[in-house]
């Protein structure tokens, strides 16, 4: 059974996962920190309360905008970015590299974040010849897809097409 | 109608276009910047002059040199 990830865990988790990730920090609902990638308690505090005082500015620049509030961040500056993605839960906020892809950094936040929440867990892509669990069949691969394959038979299907 | 055939130097140009394009793009994607973005993923930019964008970005400065002298130690 795969381990559920724990709020103390979730940060060093993104840096795991990100090869950008430089340091993260999680914050519980009232900004309070929950778990750091750094094992320095003074430099993870500080990092979190920057980290809570940006989505702070960040709300209060779009405060007049007719949209939802931002879910997620992204601010470059010349030594590298800073990407933050929260749910009502959490916020988890991370230092990257000046190379990071911010589609790949805004994607990893979420995912980790789900993964937080009691979704499936991040699997890391395994080569073929490291074996998979279980014999190499259709029925195991189709099980892997994330989504649904189009046109299968199905009540859904059957009821798109009018049948 | 079929495409009319390129020639080399045409080929050549063509792909130093797209290079130069693709340069041009990561630079502008480095470019200092607020963007967020709403649950459906869409981006917007905090323009220069609104407020909160100038202090955003002087909280994220700080949290990369925060860093930064981390990983110096």
């Amino acid at each position: 059974m795969p381990e559920t990830l724990s709020p103390e865990r979730t940060a060093a988790r993104l840096c795991e996962l990100s090869a950008d990730a430089r340091a993260a920090v999680l914050l519980d609902a009232a900004g309070s920190l929950a778990g750091s990638s750094d094992s320095d308690r003074a430099r993870a505090r500080e990092l979190g309360d920057l980290a809570r005082r940006l989505f702070e500015e960040v709300d209060r620049a779009t405060r007049d905008w007719n949209v939802e509030p931002p879910e997620q961040v992204e601010v470059q500056v010349p030594g590298g970015a800073v990407f933050a993605s929260r749910t009502p839960r959490w916020t988890l906020a991370v230092v990257a590299r000046r190379a990071a892809l911010p589609s790949l950094m805004l994607w990893d936040l979420r995912a980790v974040l789900g993964e937080l929440e009691g979704g499936p867990p991040i699997r890391r892509a395994t080569a073929a010849e490291e074996g998979a669990p279980g014999p190499a069949t259709e029925e195991v691969a189709a099980g892997e897809l994330p989504v649904p394959e189009l046109g299968a038979d199905g009540p859904q299907g059957e009821a798109a097409a009018g049948r | 109608m079929r495409e009319k055939r390129k020639g080399p130097i045409s080929r050549a140009a063509g792909l130093a276009e797209n290079v130069a394009a693709t340069v041009r793009r990561m630079q502008r994607e480095r470019e200092p910047r607020v963007l967020v973005y709403d649950p459906s993923g869409y981006a917007r930019l905090v323009q220069l002059e609104a407020r909160g964008q100038a202090e955003a970005m002087e909280i994220a400065e700080e949290m990369v040199e925060l860093v930064s002298r981390a990983e110096a130690q």
